[in-house]
């Protein structure tokens, strides 16, 4: 690969009002800019001329005739190949992409210049109906076409091109020209080997905004394609069984946050609704087969699994001795705490279902309203209580997540109800800004939830080890960091199935966390073994409920320290 | 009227409750952090927050220059006065 030089193309067919501005962002994102004017009429043409014309790093390409967003991409594409650049970020005319996320997207293509980056829409409120039905038709689609149960938002028309391989497939195939071309040429891409990684951007669709998406026509064009996808992936699908079985080997023991939650998105949308129709039961039943599947494929999760179980068996939490039966029903655990997930958001849990809620610790802190700082992890399906607490009561609730996945999975319960009020920051690392985000959502009396268990991406920097459950482990120093900012008392919440119904497991672990400046990494330390034995001890109740697949003592790029520097429990610094 | 440098040094000592260290004692020019007063990305934190509630400014924490305007009390006020004047724009 011969250095990266990266373009933008901006296609536009009768988007003028929002073009100055796209363009202007580009150039000043230092970007060179080629508009391609998709066979406007001429006094368009003319406008689109004007924005262009004479402005430096800005370059102007006309098709006669309009053929087609995806015609006038691949135009574009030439033109890029023909200038030298090895990539193409595609913006939309119509104002509604991030422009300020291009330099995010462009970061990622550079680290991986063979994949096609996109963006992975976060959309607000003004999304049309329409819209929002023809892309869940879509991500199905897609879903089940390239075989990764994974959601790829294809739809994006945000994104960084690899010029070379769309010119391959361009030159191969014949794509679809209009709308539904972003999402064939990214399951061709798929299909080809190239990797698709995804970043999260805002998408507003901006008031007075006509959209050239035709709802009916091109809607029809988008099943014609994907029915015809479907028939050429039927044709392919043992070479997609394969790349998908070697796929785990090729960089094994990923960072979990790299790790895309397996299963996820179409996955849960089937379940939703057969859950809706059938029940738990049968929603169960029917998942068993998938989560045989991912069971016997993710090698990667699997040893996550066994290796835990066999922590867990050692210190005695497990009677049973770990093996492959009871890693499937590990998998199992997972798939019914999904299925809840599901049901609490539909509505399906009721508050009465739900032990503890009503009594002690929780109820006092509840009434109290006071502002907290809530550590959870991945144990259990505190996700039932955000979801009563939102569907019922209202509460208002800041929760802190680490991932795009999260993220993902609240954008489509939303989907299935309306009302959800919990707000989702998503964070990699808590900046001033972050922090004072936090800080008035507290002095506001909400409760600020984040997960303890899940060391950064950033490697080895903000980690303390901490035994559990009988070997040091590492975990992340960011919540007990963001507990002593926000200088507020900190609980920890489970909530946990038992039997047919859930119990909250509910306690105050300190009334305020301090860092001394004498000795933090200390006092830092001794606050994350606390959580680590609090959590071990609530293991004990629900073994099978822990939710980390992945190698949790030992996960990729941490090492352990060699001395032993076992915390003592009685240093300060929760008080 | 104090100086906004003094302000931003009485900030930093109550802020990270600096016993043994007074306002008067950080020079303008002194590193905060690492070798200078010998500040930690907490601090920086916490100063970030109170320093946003003070002066009523926004602190990026994606902007890729933030390590400099906290790098010393004078490139704190210089980043505060900015950030003043584009709001009041």
């Amino acid at each position: 690969m011969s250095g990266f030089r990266p373009c933008a193309i901006v296609p536009t067919y009768r988007h003028v009002d929002a073009l100055r501005g796209v363009v202007e962002r580009l150039v000043a994102e230092g970007l060179p800019v080629l508009v391609v004017d998709d066979g406007n009429a001429p006094e368009i043409a003319a406008q689109i001329a004007d924005i262009c014309v004479g402005v430096e790093g800005v370059e102007l390409l006309r098709r006669e005739t309009n053929g087609g967003k995806g015609a006038a991409v691949l135009d574009g594409i030439a033109w890029a190949e023909a200038h030298g650049f090895s990539h193409a970020v595609q913006v939309d005319a119509d104002g509604q992409h991030d422009i300020a996320r291009v330099g995010d997207l462009l970061a990622l293509a550079r680290a991986e210049p063979d994949a096609l980056v996109t963006g992975e829409p976060v959309y607000d409120e003004t999304i049309p109906r329409s819209r929002r039905i023809a892309r869940w038709i879509t991500h199905f689609w897609v879903a089940v076409n390239t075989l990764t149960f994974r959601y790829i938002d294809s739809m994006c028309g945000f994104r960084v091109y690899p010029v070379g391989p769309v010119r391959e497939v361009a030159r191969a195939h014949r794509i679809a020209r209009r709308m539904a071309f972003d999402t064939e040429v990214l399951v061709r891409l798929v299909w080809r080997g190239t990797k698709v990684v995804t970043l999260p951007v805002a998408v507003i669709y901006p008031p007075g905004n006509h959209s050239n998406f035709a709802l009916w026509d091109d809607n029809l064009r988008i099943s014609g394609m994907h029915a015809k996808l479907f028939f050429i992936m039927l044709a392919r699908l043992p070479f997609l069984v394969v790349s998908r079985l070697r796929g785990p080997h090729e960089n094994s023991s990923r960072h979990w946050a790299r790790i895309s939650e397996r299963g996820g998105y179409a996955g849960l949308w089937l379940l939703g609704t057969i859950y809706r129709l059938f029940g738990r039961r049968v929603c169960l039943a029917a998942v068993s087969p998938v989560v045989l599947f991912f069971f016997l494929t993710g090698s990667e999760q699997r040893r996550g699994s066994l290796s835990y179980l066999a922590h867990a068996h050692d210190a005695g939490l497990i009677v049973e001795r770990p093996g492959w039966r009871l890693s499937f029903r590990h998998f199992m655990a997972f798939a019914s705490s999904a299925v809840d997930k599901l049901a609490a958001w539909t509505g399906n849990i009721p508050a009465s279902q739900v032990e503890g809620l009503e009594d002690g610790e929780f109820e006092r802190a509840k009434q109290s309203g006071q502002g907290a700082l809530v550590f959870t992890a991945h144990f259990g399906n505190p996700e039932i209580l955000r979801a009563i607490a939102t569907l019922s009561e209202r509460w208002r609730v800041t929760v802190l997540v680490h991932t795009v996945n999260a993220v993902r999975f609240n954008r489509f319960i939303n989907a299935f109800s309306e009302s959800s009020a919990v707000r989702l920051v998503q964070v990699t690392s808590v900046g001033p800004d972050t922090a004072i985000l936090l800080q008035q959502a507290v002095e506001r009396g909400e409760w600020v939830v984040v997960a303890g268990d899940r060391v950064p991406v950033s490697g080895n920097e903000r980690i303390s080890w901490a035994p559990f459950l009988g070997e040091l482990a590492p975990f992340p120093q960011g919540p007990h960091i963001i507990a002593a900012l926000l200088k507020c008392p900190v609980y920890l919440l489970f909530c946990l199935r038992n039997g047919p119904r859930h119990r909250v497991h509910f306690e105050r672990m300190a009334d305020r966390i301090e860092l001394p400046r004498r000795d933090r990494e200390g006092a830092l330390a001794a606050s994350v073994a606390e959580y680590a034995r609090r959590l071990e001890k609530h293991l004990r109740a629900a073994p099978l409920q822990w939710f980390n697949f992945f190698d949790f003592w030992h996960p990729a790029g941490l090492k352990p320290p060699s001395v032993s520097v076992l915390p003592q429990r009685d240093r300060t610094g929760v008080s | 009227m104090d100086r906004l440098e003094d302000r931003i040094r009485r900030l930093i000592v109550e802020t990270l409750n600096l016993e043994d260290i007074s306002a008067e004692d950080i020079g303008e020019d002194e590193l905060l952090f690492g070798e200078g007063l010998g500040l930690d990305s907490i601090d920086a934190l916490e100063i970030g927050i109170e320093i946003q509630k003070t002066f009523g400014v926004k602190i990026d924490s994606k902007d890729e220059n933030l390590a400099s305007y906290f790098s010393s009390v004078r490139e704190l006020a210089r980043f505060v006065s900015r950030q003043q004047q584009e709001q009041v724009v």
